[in-house]
């Protein structure tokens, strides 16, 4: 964990055990932990200066979706609660992935981007970031919560780490956000606990409407500032709602 | 509940994860298409999904989207093995995947209606899935022709516009539910970025630049009259495009025209990492056209080979990027040859090869290997060639980097399907299980 939050971004040096933070479930499918470090990865290229904050707009593409989720404890929570009254970067994990342009990619892009907002005494208060699991089998909110250690404790910036009931909880929750995933399946044909899906993140406004999503070649932490700051000058009014402490249904 | 494989992840998203390069933002789906689609086809393409023009007393007279699998493993191998008729006429054109993969929307320049079909959960029997039909109440453009993905959105080039048809138009964004989010006004007079004319044609991005570029063509006045009767038509003439257009991706603004003399057709970015430039072939002109930027970092346009004679005007129409940018396919639909440039110095490319594929040829598509190659013979259907010289076909090569070699011939009026337009190309997805079935194996939920 502590490895992660001082990745450089650029180039990614991830542990073969994940985030060296979780337990699995199923032993059995646990990566091999005395594997040397996965492979060197370069993040994508920025070679332009990238547009100013406020000299742009960014369409409304969709609503922000909704469900139930789970934070620290088993207390249904809506997911509406995450994605409005404040910018909300979400991204969508599970704690164990590996896959270096997955989940860490998405994981040190968006601890780049903490510092950058931190730093920001005009984001203070206006900013949150959301990291929904995969898979509720395995990411327990216990699992969620010490996935994202400081992270998930610190009330500078909120970072939510959030997790599902069950599939029958997170499937709608997928879908309402395009999100593909599958489960990989082992040479017998019975499912593992790797996931197959396609990176994205999404930037939510202060009315839960998503304006911006970031695939892989899109993951530029100067752009996706510059988006933070470009949503959040359109109100300038901090939201209480950006406090860690969501209320409730 | 029975655990099944499934096919609803298209292959795309299950490849991506697995090739770490995908994150290198310079790759390109079978080189031609959006670097933010996923699923890239870098082995053995299974299937060809052919948007076909319907011809009125052939079959059912009925746009469709015809399949043939083009896997030489298989018993069907060439062959047509599922048609998916949409209704009626109105000129299908391009199509394009969404970031996913799952699905392939095909526009149609009459009407202007939008197919999405889904090609993820079972891409040798497509389904048809919605037919938009708000492109030109939403945004006042005719024609989309060009289906671009962004991440959860596509980018829809139009060609024309519902108030006097002539080439002036724009591109419009939807979300991948089909929802329309907003439109962008190709530039049109603005001085400050070097003029315009407003037509539109093709769309290629270079995420690593936050660049797009825009090429242009005619307007539906043009596209939809009978192609002997506009070459003859000298203020017809006129209204062809002669710029493309350099837009910040982020802004989705202009920065600036470049002046392509000819109507500039297809883009293709070159897909190497690092090597930011691209290239397009100008119908009327007859020439290939490199857009790269100079030595102070301005984006330049500059015409750097002949297509054939142009003097005779082949008219170059489709052209196919190999993956490593040292080559292309040009096709030129009418002496029906399809050429090879050696891409070498893109400064100075050279011709190596040529081969007649057909009495007229019009799309060309490569794997990403650039072992094969597919050519359709279609360009609209008031354009195609009369009489004997109207072919209309798929045919398969292999190539072996000296010269083509047929594989299959499918001849599309023989089985009464109609002109052959755009190709893409599909698979079947990585055998995995959807996340309901994990309940299923036995797995517990989160529960406490």
């Amino acid at each position: 964990m502590k490895a992660l939050q001082h990745a450089a971004f650029g180039i990614l040096a991830l542990p073969a055990s994940g985030l060296g933070v979780h337990a699995y479930a199923d032993p059995a499918v646990a990566p091999d932990k005395t594997r040397p470090e996965q492979a060197l990865v370069s993040a994508p290229t920025q070679d332009f200066i990238a547009d100013a904050p406020g000299t742009y707009a960014l369409p409304a593409i969709e609503p922000a979706g909704n469900g139930w989720v789970l934070e620290d404890n088993y207390w249904p929570r809506r997911l509406s609660n995450y994605t409005y009254d404040a910018v909300t970067l979400l991204s969508f994990i599970y704690t164990y992935c590996i896959d270096p342009i997955g989940c860490p990619l998405a994981y040190a892009t968006m601890a780049d981007l903490r510092s950058r907002v931190l730093a920001d005494t005009s984001l203070r208060g206006k900013v949150r970031f959301v990291s929904l699991s995969f898979d509720p089998t395995n990411d327990t909110p216990e699992a969620m919560h010490s996935y994202g250690s400081d992270y998930a404790d610190s009330t500078a910036l909120p970072w939510h780490f959030l997790t599902t009931y069950s599939t029958h909880f997170l499937l709608p929750i997928l879908d309402s956000y395009g999100q593909d995933v599958a489960v990989e399946l082992d040479t017998a044909g019975r499912p593992t606990r790797t996931r197959t899906h396609m990176l994205k993140l999404f930037l939510i406004d202060p009315h839960s409407e998503v304006r911006e999503i970031y695939s892989a070649a899109f993951l530029l932490p100067e752009v996706m500032y510059n988006d933070i700051k470009t949503l959040a000058m359109e109100s300038d009014t901090p939201l209480a709602a950006t406090s860690k402490q969501i209320a409730n249904p | 509940m029975k655990l099944h494989t499934s096919y609803s992840i298209s292959i795309a998203v299950a490849a991506l994860l697995c090739v770490p390069s995908a994150v290198n933002t310079a790759q390109a789906d079978e080189t031609c298409n959006s670097p933010y689609m996923s699923g890239l086809i870098k082995g053995q393409e299974q299937f060809l999904h052919v948007w076909t023009l319907g011809v009125k007393g052939m079959g059912d007279g009925s746009d469709k989207l015809v399949t043939i699998d083009v896997d030489p493993k298989t018993k069907d191998f060439g062959k047509v093995i599922n048609t998916l008729s949409v209704g009626g006429r109105g000129e299908s054109h391009h199509m394009g995947f969404t970031d996913n993969r799952k699905y392939l929307w095909a526009g149609r320049l009459d009407d202007s209606k939008i197919f999405v079909f889904d090609v993820g959960t079972n891409p040798a029997k497509p389904t048809l899935v919605k037919t938009i039909t708000d492109f030109t109440s939403k945004t006042g453009f005719v024609g989309p022709h060009t289906f671009y993905a962004l991440p959860g959105r596509i980018l829809v080039q139009g060609l024309s516009n519902s108030n006097n048809h002539d080439g002036v138009t724009g591109i419009a964004l939807y979300n991948n539910k089909g929802d329309y989010i907003t439109d962008y006004k190709m530039p049109v007079g603005d001085k400050a970025i070097g003029g315009g004319d407003g037509y539109g044609y093709d769309i290629g991005i270079n995420p690593s630049k936050n660049v797009m570029l825009t090429s242009s063509f005619t307007g539906w006045t043009n596209y939809m009259m009978d192609l002997g009767t506009l070459i003859t038509d000298a203020n017809a003439m006129k209204n062809f495009g002669n710029t493309m257009v350099i837009w910040s991706v982020k802004s989705m603004k202009p920065i600036k025209v470049l002046n392509v003399p000819g109507a500039p057709l297809e883009i293709r970015w070159n897909l190497k990492p690092g090597h930011n430039w691209a290239v397009t072939a100008t119908a009327l002109t007859s020439k290939l056209w490199l857009i790269k930027q100079d030595a102070n970092g301005e984006w330049q346009a500059k015409d750097v080979a002949s297509i054939g004679d142009p003097s005779k005007v082949p008219l170059p129409v489709d052209i196919s990027i190999t993956a490593d940018g040292k080559g292309l396919w040009v096709n030129t639909f009418m002496d029906g040859m399809t050429r090879y440039f050696d891409m070498t110095d893109p400064e100075h490319p050279v011709q190596t090869y040529g081969m007649h594929t057909g009495k007229q040829v019009n799309m060309v598509s490569q794997s990403w290997d650039g072992k094969r190659l597919y050519v359709t013979s279609s360009l609209l259907a008031n354009w195609d060639k009369k009489a004997s010289d109207d072919e209309q076909f798929l045919k398969g090569y292999d190539w072996d980097g000296k010269k083509l070699t047929q594989v299959f011939d499918v001849d599309f009026y023989k089985l009464n399907l109609g002109r052959a337009h755009h190709m893409k190309f599909s698979a079947k997805a990585k055998e995995t299980a959807s996340l309901d079935n994990e309940a299923a194996m036995g797995i517990a939920d989160a529960g406490p």
